[in-house]
């Protein structure tokens, strides 16, 4: 078909920009892999076949051009945002009906890429935390405390086995020496609290602090790719800088209010999913807010509720929860956010009055 | 994030810097230097020329010679019709050889009515003389009336040159106006029409400037140019120095971003202000010219030039030598191609105006109209992604929003796209639809390569055919009406006309003697004499045989 003007053309390629967010993930990877052990590679990899698999499988039922529209790189991308949130020994089962949900529920039934109103890799985290609680918050202890952190091979028998050849579960790596169990620190902090501690106690434990900055060094990782994302300009300050200060406003508030009670700021900011929160699951493009002002408003409520949630819920992380009921709130928030238009101030003003 | 000027301009008190900025825009590769380099010159003179009659914005030109007749340089071949309409002179003396329908570069491939010219032999296209003269002779300009310029400027056919050709008469009829603002900006890639005129003839669009102020009454002239332009800045600058007019002028020099020259955009930049939705530049005090269609107005006033010609950028890769070209109106781009040597097996297409906003014409017997400023003959290197022209799968909007950033009029592209695609037209006129300018900024970013522009007409068209037949519709709805009111009011009329005759029957009656000639008494006088008769003879036998009379009485 002829077109019509205009006859230029100059941008990235969807698939180049879907790519580029995938590389941007690897210094974060690279360390939760330093730190957690190869399961983490390990889910990499299972999420990013299943998630193509997935995509392939209901293109064919959808008789859609498969091959090439895999090429747009999304649903790869789907999965390594879905494998990076996992726990690194997760029975390699639970991974495929997450990511097989994610991208057959959340992604493909809405139509495929561009029309699904929710994030998909957060649909399938929220999907596997509910059903599998126990497993999806096992997460092992880092490096920096651990005491042996499964190898290549130990961590594939973890996964497929759920013991080694050994006879070790992953109960027996999340073990420390002194047979004493480690959780993340935000589980951590949450069970700790409802023990009656005060922040300034649970925060001075040697091993939580040990355990601590491995979960701070990823966050430094995915901060990093994050800043690689807004340089290349694939994503805009928008989001992560309004993600992570409504984030930072609501800790402090929190913490100034009573700083027994509530985790300061810092904790929130370096611990958890923060940073691939803010610079890669809360900027998807498809699902968030698509006006500048409402940009703003969505990165903002998503920060605000996930202090909220991890200070209040029933669950340690509350990421993935912030962004779904965010997405959920996107239609309102753009259509009470559209950009005055050339010519129209006067309109707006009138309209006020 | 402000715009910065990224070329090195010295300021003073007639070269100012821009002081408003418009929101998005986009820098796409300028292609300027490939025909900004070599200096004005002429084509020759072409053996036939097609002149369409619908040069204009508004309704077409009526043809006032016919088949077979003479006509010189400069004369009237068409005259403008009611009043959103411009008059058409031949550029060149010759025969009028055809008046029909025929090709004129509609992107359709529509026909559309022409007026065909065979040219006669050995006209000298560079010679000025040649150009015809032929409109009144007025005073000197400086003293004319405002009505006196317009008329003339009326005459020759004047119609802004940008590309909107929207006849200036009428634009410059515009009231309460106290700045004229120059567009130079010419933001599209390859076009430098405005940039060579300004840089080789800036005395003749300076007055050309002046001749417009004057007819508008304004009280200062800014030329608005981009940053990109430092020659003609250069140039300009000097003429205003040397010529100090009366009054003020001044360039006020914009960073180079696409669309900056577009109407709207100009007055953001140069002003600050935003023209309100739906009303027209002159709401702000503002009259908005093009380089070109001053140096029309010059020619036309103080030459006594009719608009016959233009300034056309011819350039691309297949043209052997780039440049500015006077080109008479009619000359058919096959004719072009030929003396630059472009062959059509080489040249798919012609790109008309610029790579942003521009006609594509795959059939090249189009003519050369007041419309085209530019002519692109380009063979696309497969390596370079840059051209789209013809339509591709695109891959689905992934509402990344670049094209929200942009948009110079602050849309949203994307949900235009969206409500678009799923024909949702209140939604889509609701989210400003018809406030776009169709400048194609958004479809140059779009990394899904999704032709947003076309999405767009599509659903302007969709909605301009509904509301069309929404109208029609009232229109049906009201015949209908009167239809069955007419009935109703027929049959009520007619009623009473039944009505009336009966009464009047009636009264007629009541009124009327009840034996006017005597007849009916004669005759009942008759009937009783008779009755009396056989009342006597019958009278023996009344008792005896007729007893069942009484019964039936």
């Amino acid at each position: 078909m002829k077109l019509s003007s205009p006859f230029f053309h100059h941008a990235m390629p969807t698939q180049r920009v879907m790519l580029l967010v995938c590389a941007a993930l690897i210094p974060g990877a690279l360390i939760q892999i330093y730190f957690f052990g190869f399961g983490v590679l390990i889910n990499l990899l299972l999420c990013a076949g299943f998630a193509v698999s997935a995509e392939y499988f209901v293109l064919r039922l959808r008789n859609r051009p498969a091959k090439e529209t895999l090429k747009d790189n999304s649903a790869l991308l789907t999965g390594l945002l879905l494998g990076i949130a996992l726990p690194p020994t997760l029975p390699f089962w639970m991974t495929f009906v997450g990511v097989w949900f994610a991208i057959i529920f959340a992604k493909q039934l809405y139509g495929g890429l561009g029309f699904n109103p929710f994030n998909p890799a957060m649909v399938g985290y929220v999907l596997l935390l509910i059903s599998f609680p126990v497993e999806m918050t096992a997460w092992l202890p880092s490096r920096a405390l651990a005491e042996n952190l499964p190898s290549f091979s130990e961590s594939i028998q973890l996964i497929f086995f759920a013991q080694t050849n050994e006879g070790h579960t992953v109960e027996s790596f999340r073990q420390l020496a002194d047979g004493f169990t480690m959780a993340t620190p935000l589980d951590f902090v949450k069970t700790e609290a409802t023990l009656g501690l005060m922040t300034s106690e649970i925060f001075s434990q040697a091993r939580f602090d040990a355990n601590l900055s491995g979960w701070m060094w990823v966050n430094a990782g995915f901060f990093v790719g994050g800043l690689y994302l807004l340089v290349v300009k694939i994503i805009r300050w928008h989001i992560p800088v309004a993600f992570l200060s409504g984030l930072f406003l609501t800790s402090s508030v929190l913490n100034l209010y009573d700083p027994q009670l509530f985790s300061p700021a810092w904790f929130h900011l370096l611990s958890g999913a923060t940073m691939l929160g803010a610079f890669f699951i809360a900027t998807d493009p498809v699902s968030a807010s698509t006006t500048p002002k409402g940009r703003l408003i969505y990165g903002a409520l998503i920060g605000f509720l996930i202090v909220i949630i991890r200070s209040f819920g029933g669950y340690p992380e509350a990421v993935a929860f912030s962004v779904l009921l965010l997405n959920l709130a996107v239609p309102t928030i753009d259509h009470y956010t559209k950009p005055v238009i050339y010519g129209h101030k006067e309109d707006k003003e009138a309209h006020h009055e | 994030m402000s715009d910065q000027l990224t070329h090195n301009i010295q300021f003073n008190e007639i070269v100012k810097p821009a002081p408003g900025q418009f929101h998005g825009g986009i820098h796409p590769a300028e292609f300027k230097s490939v025909s900004n380099t070599q200096t004005i010159s002429t084509i020759d003179s072409p053996r036939e020329l097609v002149i369409p009659l619908k040069q204009s914005a508004g309704l077409t030109a009526t043809p006032i010679v016919s088949v077979g007749d003479k006509v010189v340089a400069g004369q009237l071949i068409a005259k403008k019709q009611g009043a959103i309409s411009a008059n058409l002179h031949t550029p060149l003396a010759g025969e009028i050889t055809l008046i029909s329908p025929k090709y004129a570069g509609h992107p359709s491939g529509m026909m559309s009515p022409t007026v065909t010219i065979q040219v006669d032999d050995d006209q000298d296209l560079s010679n000025q003389k040649s150009q015809g003269e032929n409109l009144p002779k007025l005073a000197d300009w400086t003293l004319c009336e405002p009505e006196e310029l317009i008329s003339q400027i009326a005459l020759a056919g004047i119609v802004g040159l940008g590309g909107a050709t929207f006849p200036t008469n009428v634009k410059l009829k515009a009231q309460s106006i106290e700045t004229l603002i120059v567009n130079a900006m010419e933001c599209e890639p390859y076009i430098t029409c405005d940039d060579r005129l300004l840089r080789e003839q800036p005395e003749r669009v300076l007055q050309g400037a002046l001749i417009a102020a004057r007819a508008t009454a304004a009280n200062n002239i800014i030329f608005a140019i981009e940053d990109n332009k430092a020659e003609a800045i250069a140039s300009l600058s000097t003429c205003i120095k040397k010529f100090s007019p009366a009054i003020p002028v001044s360039i006020v020099v914009a960073p180079t971003k696409y669309p900056s020259g577009g109407e709207k955009q100009t007055i953001e930049l140069i002003t600050g202000q935003q023209v309100p939705a739906g009303q027209l530049p002159s709401a702000l005090g503002l009259v908005i010219q093009n380089v070109a269609t001053l140096h029309a107005i010059y020619e036309a006033i103080v030459n006594r030039k009719p608009l016959t010609r233009r300034l056309v950028t011819i350039t691309g890769n297949l043209v052997t030598k780039p440049g500015n070209y006077w080109v008479p109106f009619g000359t058919p781009i096959e004719y072009i191609m030929q003396i630059f040597s472009i062959s059509q097996s080489d040249c798919k297409r012609v790109i008309i105006g610029g790579p942003l906003m521009g006609n594509s014409i795959t059939n090249f017997s189009a003519p050369v109209t007041k419309a085209t400023n530019c002519l692109i003959f380009n063979r696309p290197d497969p390596k370079e992604k840059l051209w789209l022209t013809s339509a591709t799968k695109h891959d689905p909007c992934i509402r990344c929003g670049e094209c929200e950033t942009a948009c110079p009029v602050e849309l949203l592209p994307q949900q235009l796209l969206w409500f678009s695609q799923s024909d949702q037209w209140e939604n889509l006129e609701n989210q400003g639809l018809f406030d776009c300018i169709e400048c194609g900024a958004c479809a140059y970013v779009c990394p899904s390569e999704i032709p947003l522009v076309q999405y767009y007409r599509y659903g302007k068209s969709a909605i301009n055919k509904i509301k069309q037949n929404q109208i029609n519709a009232e229109r049906a709805k009201q015949r209908f009406d009167f239809r069955e009111m007419r009935i109703a009011r027929t049959k009520a009329e007619r009623a009473l006309k039944h009505q009336k005759a009966a009464e009047a029957r009636q009264k007629a009656a009541e009124n009327k003697p009840a034996d006017p000639t005597g007849k009916q008494t004669a005759i009942n006088d008759a009937l009783a004499r008779v009755k009396a008769k056989k009342a006597a003879l019958n009278e023996p036998a009344e008792h005896s045989s007729n007893p069942t009379n009484n019964k039936v009485d």
